[in-house]
């Protein structure tokens, strides 16, 4: 790390830049809520008001420029507008585009005048114009506070770009860093980066084969680039602090079928473990051929209790997407949303996270309706499966009529939106719904402990359901029979395995040939998102010996409070089912102690695991290196551990600013770790 | 305890610190040693026993209304599903060497692609070798290695070295009558057995676990670059330093632990002895 980047670290770290953010004056006017205004131009303008609003601000020493002072400003809705509109409509999330991969080359590589000439007269293109016009204004008044501050370079790198395109990989790391500062100012969120080692290689291949620049003073410019990402990420809109969406995918097949890793997948690797920040959040794409000497290099990130990087299978993904509809170069173009959903850059629309298939409540409902009138497993397992069924069409049916605010400066960023003059929010050339699956584990559990003890065992249905609505006080003997001598996904047992395998293919069974209301299809996941909580409090006891109470486990995962063998069982039990069917996302996640990593050949043993789960065709797996003694004193005191990062459900946060559920539930996780 | 049944107290997956590649480790009960620090004092008896996790004990009486041996514990396990927070576990379990054969070798794929195997460990594997010599056979060429304190017979050894792809074995304490002192046995066999290790071709490591005024001297050092320098087969020497942690189980198997030691001292080095020698060694910190 060069003295340079430690001086802007230090600066950032301090948080001295919040200084110059601003205060929203309530009685602010706001123009672009003119009731004559349509959506469109009101997001424009609003756009434009919150950049016009806008101070340069510049870091002593800056390399990479753009911070922001201007907090969000208010929606171009009034309540009562706001209140019509979600009467008559289904909204997801905050009703913004969110959750989607912007194709940033092919808006930077053009330059935005160069596209400001192909815009009409439309109001979609009228409004594109404003959002265009707005950022290289504020370029310019960014390239001016360079000039005075005497930083030349940075001056004319904001003469350039993004208003042409980027001749260097300075040019570009900045253009890039501008056009992605505007998408959140919009008011999109969860603005994933994408495959960035693929769209920025050539500029620091040329660079470095002209001389343009040393490795030392590219990487530098690398470093400068991942310090902005985090200089802002306080003030993005997400479930908790640190779920923003600022996801890098390396490595992987390219379009045209070669491997795509290269030395700038090397060099984020490395940036990343140098500068130890919850963004840019890392997703390493694999596959069977993949060096062990790339997983060691993601390894070495995992040792630092980062949470990232997380790998995606090839293998697993594109012949996956591909059965889904996807068109095979843009299957192999896959990237990551916010968390772990598969997503096409600059072409899907996808709502990766729509809904969720609540997998442990169904199970747990139909054994405490039904168990007593089935004499088999089978039979149970028919009316679980009629109830999966009916949740999933029930999931469709209920979002109808969608809205989304629309992005007319995101829309430039997508495949078709200016040349159809048809606005990304309302689709793209994929339109496909993502469902996720909580509480598989759990599910599969519960299906395999009354078949163990009620349909071949002897244990009478009414005295098990009757321990459940106790929450097994009184049936000690019973609790402890469930919880520890049933087979348990996790453990490497086909009893319990077998379950979740049918679990997950019986959603694939249930999404098959349904159509959302855009014509696109539904895909099913394995991922959890915040719902592993939500899902959790509407449970009581459950017939795998969980008492009320206890979490479900986050993502694909297995259940909380169980003995596992460990973590070669625990691969060999999550790669048992054909996850090419359940590809929406959604990792199995294992946690390490930090005393796994005192010795360095550990992380050989790591990547080695790593490998076996590719191996054995797992789509997307997660680790954690967690302290549980520094998370506990965190908890009393934040002050002492500000920096202390762990992985939530699908992105890296910092402990101390997580609500206490989250930070509970972590622990909890640690608590079974390797 | 038998050829064919042997008392497990753990099985362990992904075992970083017992040898190469992705390994299990299997813990055999028992051991023929009372080493001041041990850390694991529910493998020293080689039966089955209870261990309970005192600190958490709310006294609600569960346990003691089930109990129908309160005058002498046989393990018989009655108590431990009553136990509302869980605090009370069976140690040791009785496994036939054909069910642990297979429990193994179901991850044989694993330990082949890493470069991995089996590791026993204890309490001391070789109190229980004829079982744990039986499993090995039945392990279809799986990589098998042993953590011992080498107190055994030399025909013990002898096929240890001859059944196993890696033996660590532990030098403890080079002074005679200390090494009684503080472990309870003669250290004559295991002097013996070292020499077998540096004379013969089964890789070896030879691990050093230092307490703090106890072996942490030139002399110890010295004794075992004696013992294992010019030793073709051996692998490195394992230098572990005394963990403060080492008497949190006692009391869960209702013991005390009492070291005559001042634990609160960090224990010296003298890897100067084994740079000068050209011995390969790793300081576990």
């Amino acid at each position: 790390m060069t003295n340079r980047i430690t001086q802007l670290m230090h600066f950032q770290w301090e948080q001295l830049h919040h200084a110059a953010r601003i205060h929203l004056d309530p009685e602010m006017p706001l123009t672009y809520r003119d009731r004559s205004l349509s959506d469109t131009m009101r997001t424009a303008l609003r756009l434009r008001q919150a950049l016009e609003m806008e101070t340069p601000y510049i870091f002593e020493n800056e390399l990479i420029a753009f911070t922001r002072t201007v907090p969000n400003l208010p929606r171009i809705f009034g309540d009562a507008e706001w209140a019509e509109i979600t009467g008559s409509h289904f909204i997801h999330e905050l009703g913004n585009v969110s959750n989607l991969s912007p194709d940033y080359a092919s808006v930077f590589s053009r330059g935005l005048l160069a596209i400001r000439e192909t815009l009409n007269d439309c109001e979609l293109h009228r409004a594109m114009r404003i959002s265009i016009d707005a950022v290289l204004d504020l370029t310019r008044r960014y390239e001016a506070a360079a000039r005075e501050k005497g930083y030349t370079l940075l001056a004319d790198t904001l003469a350039r770009v993004p208003a042409q395109a980027p001749r260097t990989f300075r040019e570009a790391l900045q253009s890039m860093r501008i056009l992605h500062y505007a998408l959140w100012c919009e008011g999109d969120y969860h603005n994933t980066m994408g495959r960035f080692d693929q769209y920025m290689m050539p500029y620091l291949q040329a660079d470095l084969d002209a001389g343009r620049e040393t490795e030392e003073s590219a990487f530098e410019l690398l470093e400068a680039f991942f310090l902005a990402c985090n200089r802002d990420s306080d003030m993005y809109p997400g479930m908790q602090q640190g779920d923003n969406g600022q996801s890098i995918v390396l490595g992987g097949m390219l379009p045209d079928g070669c491997d795509g890793f290269n030395l700038l997948s090397k060099w984020c690797l490395r940036a990343s473990a140098e500068l130890r920040l919850i963004d840019p959040k890392i997703n390493l794409r694999v596959n069977s051929k993949t060096p062990l000497e790339i997983y060691e290099m993601g390894t070495q990130l995992t040792k630092l209790g980062l949470g990232f990087p997380q790998y995606e299978n090839d293998d697993v993904a594109i012949p996956a997407l591909e059965a889904l509809g996807y068109e095979t170069q843009d299957a192999r173009n896959y990237v990551m949303a916010a968390c772990w959903e598969f997503i096409i850059p600059g072409k899907g629309m996808d709502i990766v996270n729509i809904g969720a298939l609540p997998f442990a409540n169904i199970v747990d409902r139909v054994i405490r309706e039904h168990l007593g009138e089935c004499k088999t497993l089978d039979e149970l397992k028919e009316i679980v499966r009629g109830e999966i069924f009916a949740s999933v069409r029930q999931s469709v049916e209920e979002r109808k009529n969608l809205y989304f605010i629309p992005s007319p400066y995101l829309s430039l960023f997508f495949e078709g939106c200016l040349e159809n003059e048809k606005d990304i929010s309302l689709g793209c050339k994929y339109n496909n719904w993502g469902l996720h699956g909580t509480g598989v584990a759990p599910a599969a559990d519960m299906l395999a402990a009354v078949d163990q003890e009620v349909f071949r065992g002897s244990l009478p249905a009414e005295e098990l359901l009757e321990a459940l609505r106790q929450d097994f006080v009184g049936f000690d003997a019973l609790h402890d029979k469930l919880k520890y001598h049933c087979p348990k996904v996790g453990n490497d047992e086909d009893a319990a395995d077998s379950l979740m395998s049918w679990l997950l293919d019986t959603f694939a069974d249930a999404v098959s040939g349904l159509k959302n209301e855009r014509g696109g299809i539904i895909r099913p996941g394995t991922g959890s998102a915040m719902f592993y909580i939500f899902h959790a409090n509407e449970l009581g006891a459950t017939a795998d010996g969980r008492e009320a109470g206890v979490p479900l486990p986050a993502n694909y995962s297995p259940s909380l409070n169980i003995r596992l063998n460990g973590p070669v069982s625990l691969i060999k039990s999550f790669t048992k089912p054909n996850l090419k069917r359940t590809i929406n996302g959604g990792p199995l996640t294992i946690e390490f102690s930090n005393s796994v990593f005192t010795q360095e050949e550990s992380i050989t043993k790591v990547a080695q695991l790593v490998q076996l789960f590719v191996l054995r065709g797992g789509h997307q797996l997660q680790l954690n290196t967690v302290n549980r003694e520094r998370m506990l004193d965190a908890q009393v005191h934040p002050e002492n551990h500000r920096n202390l990062i762990v992985r939530v459900w699908g992105w890296s946060g910092y402990f101390v600013e997580l609500d206490k559920c989250y930070q509970d539930h972590i622990i909890r996780r640690a608590e079974l770790s390797v | 305890m038998t050829e064919n049944e042997g008392i497990v107290f753990d099985i362990k997956e992904f075992a970083v610190f017992d040898g190469p590649g992705i390994r299990t480790t299997v813990f055999m009960k028992g051991c023929p040693l009372r080493c001041q620090w041990c850390h694991n004092p529910e493998g020293l008896s080689p039966r089955p026993q209870l261990m309970v996790s005192t600190a958490a004990c709310v006294h609600c009486g569960a346990c003691r209304r089930v109990c129908r041996h309160p005058d002498a514990c046989i393990a018989c396990g009655e108590c431990v599903p009553v136990c509302r927070g869980g605090l009370r576990k069976i140690v040791g379990t009785r496994w036939q060497a054909k069910a642990l054969a297979q429990r193994l070798r179901k991850d044989a794929d694993v330990f082949r692609m890493s470069g991995g195997g089996v590791t026993f460990s204890g309490g001391d594997p070789l109190l229980q070798w004829t079982f744990v010599s039986r499993v090995i056979d039945e392990l279809g060429g799986i990589p098998a290695a042993v953590e011992t304190s080498g107190y055994t017979s030399d025909d013990v050894f002898r096929d240890v070295m001859r059944k196993c792809a890696l033996v660590m074995m532990d030098w403890k304490v080079s002074d005679p009558e200390k090494h009684r002192h503080y472990t309870g046995v003669d250290q004559a066999p295991i002097r013996r057995h070292a020499q077998f290790l540096a004379a013969g071709n089964t890789p070896f490591i030879l691990r050093m676990p230092m307490i703090p005024g106890v072996n942490d001297t030139r002399e110890h050092f010295e004794t075992v670059a004696s013992l294992a320098g010019g030793a073709p087969s051996l692998v490195r020497v394992d230098i572990l330093p005394y963990q403060r942690a080492a008497g949190a189980k006692y009391e869960m198997v209702g013991k005390t632990y009492a070291p005559d030691f001042d634990e609160s001292q960090a224990p010296k080095y003298f890897l100067d002895v084994f740079d000068r020698a050209g011995i390969p060694y790793q300081v576990f910190r």
